[in-house]
């Protein structure tokens, strides 16, 4: 799955290629503190799911906030800026058309286009980088091989720390996630 | 743990929050006093002024005063449009806090009856302010049409009418939530619901009206149909600036600690750019069709303000009470941190002062070589500095009256709570 697999690549008895390792949980609380102890061992490639967002579970994984508000503020602003320059060559300068007696490149004019388009590309670029920030859409995905994962859309929540984490050990993640109080710790198949 | 499940689903937390220890959220006796001579020493020190001012240019000082005047109603309304918002829609986020909007809300009639000195100076100067009142605009066909409304005993009782409901719903509000205080009663907060459901359209119609009638009729040609909503946007815009400024003050007295937190000033100021863009919004629709239709009568409101340097003042206003605190606003760390939202907040109320004295002042110096008169601008920081300082020693008065919290709101735990997870 990652870039450069510079570290181990771990297969299963039967030849498979392992993705990641998985552990269960019975309450958000656990999940939570469990997060904090993989946070802590400083796991860099993993994730929690959940049946239903938990609060405060992007502290407990150290998940740094995204630069998308960045992104869209930047592309919002050049594209409205972009439009305004297009009514402005359209009107002043390509094809001048006399309307109500008012100059030909009359900044007034152009405000409720240039206001639209700087909304309708921030909506866009926060859509398209939304997806492409959670590389979506993604056609598969090894979990979805698991029955017990589907657990996680019900009653269940789950650890999942992939094999190309650079601290990555069968052992040492097992012993991790079991004293972090975890169930059904199972290896997943790329 | 408390952190996961805890979160915005506890309900009726009561005085064992840490943060609702009593020492944290009511004031030391005489606490305050400093500030408050500071704001009555600022408040008669600008009115000697502008009142030195009256005898240099009346028109000049009058506009002055009225610049001042509407800066403190719609201050004062805006803190009373949110009272009424948040009863309306149950908010509990503001709960440990509400206590200050309602502070402020209650000192709206009081601050509206400035408008009588308003009136009393504008018939002693030969109604230089309300020019439909005085003689040569007799016989003006536009005018007659409208003698109807516009008319001085209409005039003068509407805005007695205004100034009594708004008394009527202030006191009715700060009326429960005080009962409350003493009481514990849970319903006290319904009942305040149901008050707040008629009140906001009263005070939604009242207070158009009031900008109708004590802004635009200063023009009595021009018209705007937005002009009400304009009022409204400037009032929300700096009824929010004026809470930040509170709260962060208080927080720099080492109170409400735990009770305001970054979260409360996040969405405060999430709340300030809302209106710093509705407004522009706003300001900007209604600029706009009026450039576009072309009807005279419409147009000289913003000729009168291309005279001399008066385009200067409107691109000060767009500046400061929009484009600059857009881009920077934006940003969330600025937000959150008390101290640069605290700076926004009085920047808010500075640029809607200007605002302001873009709407009034090009009255007073019609046709003068120099239309702002930039001479006598001296005037200009007396009478709204007088004004603002009357005002804030109020408001340090009703702040440091009683308890900073309503202490059983049933919905104090939300807002201990709050968080805003993005």
């Amino acid at each position: 799955m990652s870039f450069g697999h510079t570290n181990k690549v771990y297969t299963t008895e039967s030849g498979e290629v392992v993705y990641a390792m998985v552990a269960e949980f019975e309450t958000p609380a656990d999940v939570y503190h469990a997060a904090e102890k993989v946070r802590d061992a400083g796991y860099s490639k993993w994730d929690v799911h959940t049946p239903f967002p938990i609060h405060g579970m992007e502290d407990a994984m150290g998940v740094k906030r995204t630069i998308l508000p960045m992104v869209i503020g930047v592309i919002g602003l050049t594209c409205a800026g972009l439009g305004f320059l297009m009514q402005w060559w359209m009107s002043g300068v390509d094809y001048p058309l006399m309307t109500q007696g008012k100059p030909f490149a009359t900044w007034q004019a152009f405000v409720p286009i240039t206001f639209e388009l700087g909304i309708l590309f921030s909506a866009f670029t926060a859509i398209i980088g939304m997806l492409f920030f959670n590389r979506l859409p993604q056609w598969y995905h090894p979990l979805l091989k698991k029955d017990r994962f589907l657990r996680v859309s019900d009653d269940r929540f789950m650890i999942c720390i992939e094999a190309g984490d650079k601290n990555f050990d069968p052992d040492r993640t097992r012993a991790l996630l079991e004293g972090a109080g975890g169930t059904h710790i199972d290896l997943v198949e790329e | 743990m408390s952190q996961v499940s805890a979160a915005g689903h506890s309900h009726g937390v009561g005085a064992d929050h840490p943060a609702l220890r009593s020492s944290n959220i009511s004031m030391a006796p005489g606490a305050g006093t400093g500030l408050k001579s500071a704001f009555i020493g600022l408040g008669v020190l600008g009115l000697v002024v502008a009142a030195i001012g009256w005898f240099k240019d009346s028109t000049h000082a009058l506009a002055a005063f009225h610049v001042g005047v509407i800066t403190a109603i719609t201050i004062c309304l805006g803190a009373t449009f949110f009272v009424l918002i948040f009863n309306l829609v149950n908010a509990g986020w503001v709960s440990t806090f509400k206590r200050q909007y309602e502070n402020v809300m209650s000192l709206l009639p009081i601050v509206a009856l400035l408008m009588i000195p308003v009136f009393v100076l504008d018939a002693l100067d030969g109604h230089a302010l309300y020019n439909w009142m005085s003689a040569p605009a007799h016989g003006d066909v536009l005018l007659e049409k409208k003698t109807g409304f516009l008319n001085p005993m209409f005039f003068y009782a509407r805005s007695a009418f205004y100034i009594l409901l708004w008394a009527y719903i202030t006191s009715t509000l700060r009326r429960l939530s005080l009962q409350q205080d003493r009481t514990g009663d849970k319903w006290l907060t319904a009942k305040a619901r149901r008050t707040s459901a008629w009140a906001i359209l009263v005070l939604a119609l009242s207070s158009a009206f009031a900008s109708f009638d004590w802004l635009m009729s200063i023009d009595f040609k021009f018209f705007s149909t937005m002009w009400g909503v304009y009022f409204f946007a400037g009032s929300a815009y700096v009824g929010t600036a004026t809470m930040i400024l509170i709260l962060a003050l208080l927080r720099r007295a080492g109170k409400m600690e735990g009770a305001v937190t970054s979260e409360h000033f996040h969405d405060l100021g999430k709340l300030l750019f809302s209106f710093t863009v509705f407004w522009a919004y706003i300001a900007f629709s209604q600029y706009f069709l009026i450039w576009y239709s072309g009807v005279p009568e419409e147009t000289a409101f913003f000729h009168m303000r291309e005279q001399g340097a008066w385009p200067l003042v409107g691109l000060a206003v767009i500046i400061s009470h929009f484009a600059l605190p857009f881009v920077i606003m934006l940003f969330r760390g600025i937000k959150r941190n008390p101290t640069t939202i605290a700076f926004f907040a009085v920047w808010s109320i500075a640029a809607h002062v200007i605002d302001m004295f873009w709407v009034v002042r090009p009255v007073a110096h019609v046709g003068a070589a120099d239309p702002v008169g930039w001479g006598m601008i001296w005037i200009d920081a007396g009478a709204v500095l007088g004004v603002l300082g009357l005002l804030g020693w109020l408001i340090v008065g009703r702040v440091t009256s009683g308890p900073l919290v309503g202490v059983n709101d049933p919905r104090l735990g939300e807002s201990l709570e709050h968080r805003n997870y993005v």
